[in-house]
């Protein structure tokens, strides 16, 4: 059954070639150049961060772009981009796709394509218990921290149009500001949230998750607008790992029971790109 | 690359972040300069006082400042040092703006150890006689200081004063990487929000370059009006 | 404090390399280095031009000159990232874009540095040389210049260390170099924020204090004065030649 749609695939892939040699390819030139560089945040724990006794980039998003190369046949170069950076960094050539985190949602659809929803996640709000907020309204006027350039700034304004938001260059910096209280909540999606949660070990009980998603988020690959054979091939690079139940496996392997983020099972399924 | 829409600069949601972002960078501008300028002069005074003690006190805060750039200050002011209060003192510290304030104390020290230096060199430049004829006189080393050779030496120190003036306003726009919501803060936000790149830098670019080239006028008048004497 | 040291030097001293971008103060020394060197020659060009008889060069020069001099850095550095990639149609990421931010800012400076070290050479060597015979070019080539660039050298070094406090922008544009590195390794250890920073300032300090006694005991060897590093001749009106970052 495998072999069968790998075949195919590969058949229709050649057929494409051809025809998609009138328009911009960049799925050719990647295969010329024998590389594909993936825009990753290195600093998402487990999407994508630095494992600190190897020095090398691992994570969800890393196995799935490492999948993806593989497919094609090239080598997966990984490339680490500022949340503010990924969507230029993309449109301007410096990297091939992104597998950094990245929210689809109508807004961006102008800019990039997206792939199939590879995760689906949550936005949500991280508290010390001391403050003693027990859901995001009682936010309200108070002073709230995340990251610069992603959606978690609108979507805490929308969710709560008058709490004050200072942001950060990176995500940690944002997280080590709560923890030293220098603002009462942290927003960020929820599975990094889970993790960094987890990583904060006996410290752990002082800390609470806002039970109240302000947003849901469905994570997908980024690519440039206009690349319907790049398109292709990643759809099917993910379908087939949905299939064989490696993605399955994957989400085990970074989000499952007995990682730090110890989420039981997956609520969703990557065959989708609609949102 | 769309095209350049100016009407995005003149009015409108993004126009207000950016002129929020002027207002507090000058403001940021204008807090350490008034802070940066009276420690500048005691530091100088550190660096020239017949202890030894002194001397090395104020070379080593000039010194130790100076090497390390402005962004590991920013950092450290804002994360590093403070967790070394006590809880309730941070929780204090914390309730009010401290990204400003910690961005106003970096800018603070950095500057002034920069404008210490101007500020010495300008008194070194006043003749030794005069210091000595002071002290003959029976002033102490504050009192010379004082009244004979600082009013001379401010003529001198002055130009190389309002250029540090002018590396502190450019300096301000560093203080985004601690939170600070000053113009290169509110410039990233208008771009992530809107993704218009062009025109919210253009924005930045003019308002940094107008209050850049005011300074140098000033500087330029001061110059003219008040040309250095030499005795 | 040791521990911290102990499981992160590496990291510190080169991020990923070789499994990865090389990073951390390697970077920074690389970045800083490279960018001098190549601001070199753009800073010649553009004191050359600055004082050129013609003023078709000399104004458009000399508008830039003003105008990157008005503006922080880290302005250069954002438009540098944004439009150059439309502009070259070649693909910058973030190494490339922070050295042709760092050569053209720091050029700018130079120019300045670069005029006073040519003025500095006595005329005489320029008007012996062009008396023998050789071209304009040829008198600054090989005779005012290689005498301008030694004294010049102490002025050289004290840019250098600005150059490696600059390099400290990258931190911004996501460029792995040692601050970026610090702040990973600060998130990866919540509680040491402190020493973290404190080690960061001691690393900057360590190289840039030891680098700018480096060019005291060349002026020593030249012979001439040390100028102090921020301070133009008193009652000049010219901004001093010293980026701070």
């Amino acid at each position: 059954m495998r072999i069968n749609i790998r075949i195919i695939v590969s058949a229709l892939l050649a057929a494409m070639a051809f025809v998609s040699a009138a328009q911009a390819d960049q799925l050719a030139d990647i295969k010329k150049k024998g590389e594909i560089v993936f825009g990753v945040l290195g600093t998402d724990e487990p999407n994508s961060f630095v494992d600190p006794k190897t020095r090398e980039i691992v994570g969800y998003e890393v196995d799935i772009a490492k999948a993806i190369a593989q497919k094609i046949g090239v080598k997966p170069v990984f490339k680490q981009l500022a949340v503010a950076a990924r969507i230029p960094e993309l449109q301007q050539g410096r990297v091939d796709v992104l597998a950094a985190s990245l929210t689809h949602n109508k807004e961006r659809e102008s800019q990039v394509d997206f792939s199939l929803t590879t995760f689906v996640t949550g936005q949500k709000v991280l508290v010390k218990n001391s403050s003693g907020i027990t859901d995001v309204p009682q936010l309200a006027g108070k002073k709230v921290v995340t990251v610069k350039g992603g959606t978690q700034e609108p979507n805490i304004r929308k969710a709560v149009p008058t709490v004050e938001v200072v942001t950060f260059e990176t995500t940690q910096q944002a997280f080590l500001a709560l923890q030293q209280g220098k603002g009462v909540g942290y927003v960020n999606d929820e599975a990094s949230l889970v993790n960094d949660y987890a990583k904060l070990g006996p410290a752990k009980k002082e800390y609470a998750i806002l039970p109240t998603s302000i947003s849901v988020e469905p994570l997908a690959l980024g690519i440039r607008k206009n690349e319907p054979a790049l398109k292709a091939v990643i759809d099917d690079t993910l379908r087939e790992l949905e299939s064989s139940g490696n993605a399955d496996k994957l989400f085990v392997k970074w989000y499952g029971p007995a990682t730090k983020l110890q989420f039981d099972k997956r609520s969703f399924k990557i065959d989708s790109d609609k949102i | 690359m769309p095209h350049f829409d100016s009407a995005l600069l003149l009015r409108g949601q993004y126009h207000d972040w950016l002129l929020t972002g002027l207002h507090l960078s000058l403001a940021l501008w204008a807090t350490a300069f008034v802070f940066a300028l009276p420690l500048a002069i005691i530091v100088a005074l550190l660096r020239l006082a017949p202890s030894r003690a002194l001397r090395a006190l104020g070379t080593c805060y000039v010194e130790g400042i100076r090497n390390v750039p402005l962004l590991a200050h920013l950092l450290f002011w804002y994360f590093g040092a403070p967790e070394l209060l006590p809880d309730s003192l941070k929780e204090w510290l914390y309730a009010g703006n401290f990204e400003f304030v910690a961005g106003a104390i970096a800018l603070t020290l950095y500057t002034a150890a920069y404008m210490a230096e101007d500020i010495r060199s300008g008194m070194r430049a006043i003749p030794a006689v005069q210091f000595e004829a002071g002290r003959a006189l029976g002033f102490g080393f504050l009192g010379t200081t004082r009244r004979v050779v600082l009013p001379q030496a401010l003529r001198v120190t002055v130009p190389p004063l309002i250029s540090q003036t002018l590396n502190l306003w450019k300096d301000t726009s560093i203080a985004t990487v601690i939170g600070v919501a000053e113009m290169m803060y509110q410039a990233a936000r208008v771009e992530s929000a809107s993704f218009r790149s062009a025109e919210a830098f253009a924005f930045v670019t003019a308002a940094y370059l107008t209050v850049s080239l005011l300074i140098t006028a000033v500087a330029a008048w001061v110059h003219h009006r008040w040309p250095v004497r030499t005795l | 404090m040791i521990e911290l040291i102990h499981t992160y030097w590496l990291y510190f001293l080169v991020g990923q390399f070789p499994d990865g971008p090389l990073g951390g103060l390697a970077l920074t020394v690389l970045l800083a280095a490279l960018a001098l060197a190549l601001a070199l020659p753009v800073g010649l060009v553009l004191g050359l031009a600055r004082v050129s008889a013609l003023r078709a060069i000399r104004w458009p020069v000399s508008a830039l000159v003003h105008v990157v001099r008005g503006i922080p850095l880290l302005m250069v550095i954002f438009w540098a990232y944004f439009f150059l990639p439309s502009v070259t149609g070649h693909k910058t990421e973030q190494f490339s874009t922070m050295l042709i931010a760092l050569v053209v800012f720091d050029g700018v400076y130079l120019a300045e540095i670069v005029r006073a070290g040519i003025r500095g050479v006595p005329r005489g060597q320029f008007e012996a040389a062009r008396a023998l015979g050789l071209g304009y070019g040829r008198a600054m080539r090989r005779v005012v210049l290689p005498q301008a660039l030694r004294s010049m050298l102490p002025s050289l070094v004290n840019q250098f260390v600005a150059t490696i406090k600059e390099t400290s922008l990258g931190y911004i544009i996501g460029l792995t170099e040692v601050s970026f590195i610090a702040a990973q390794i600060n998130t990866q250890v919540f509680t040491h924020a402190t020493q973290v920073y404190l080690l960061l300032g001691l690393t900057y300090f360590i190289l840039c204090f030891g680098l700018s006694r480096l060019a005291v005991l060349a002026e020593r060897r030249l012979g001439r004065r040390v100028p102090p590093r921020s301070v133009r001749s008193p009652g000049s009106p010219t901004p001093t030649a010293t980026p701070t970052a």
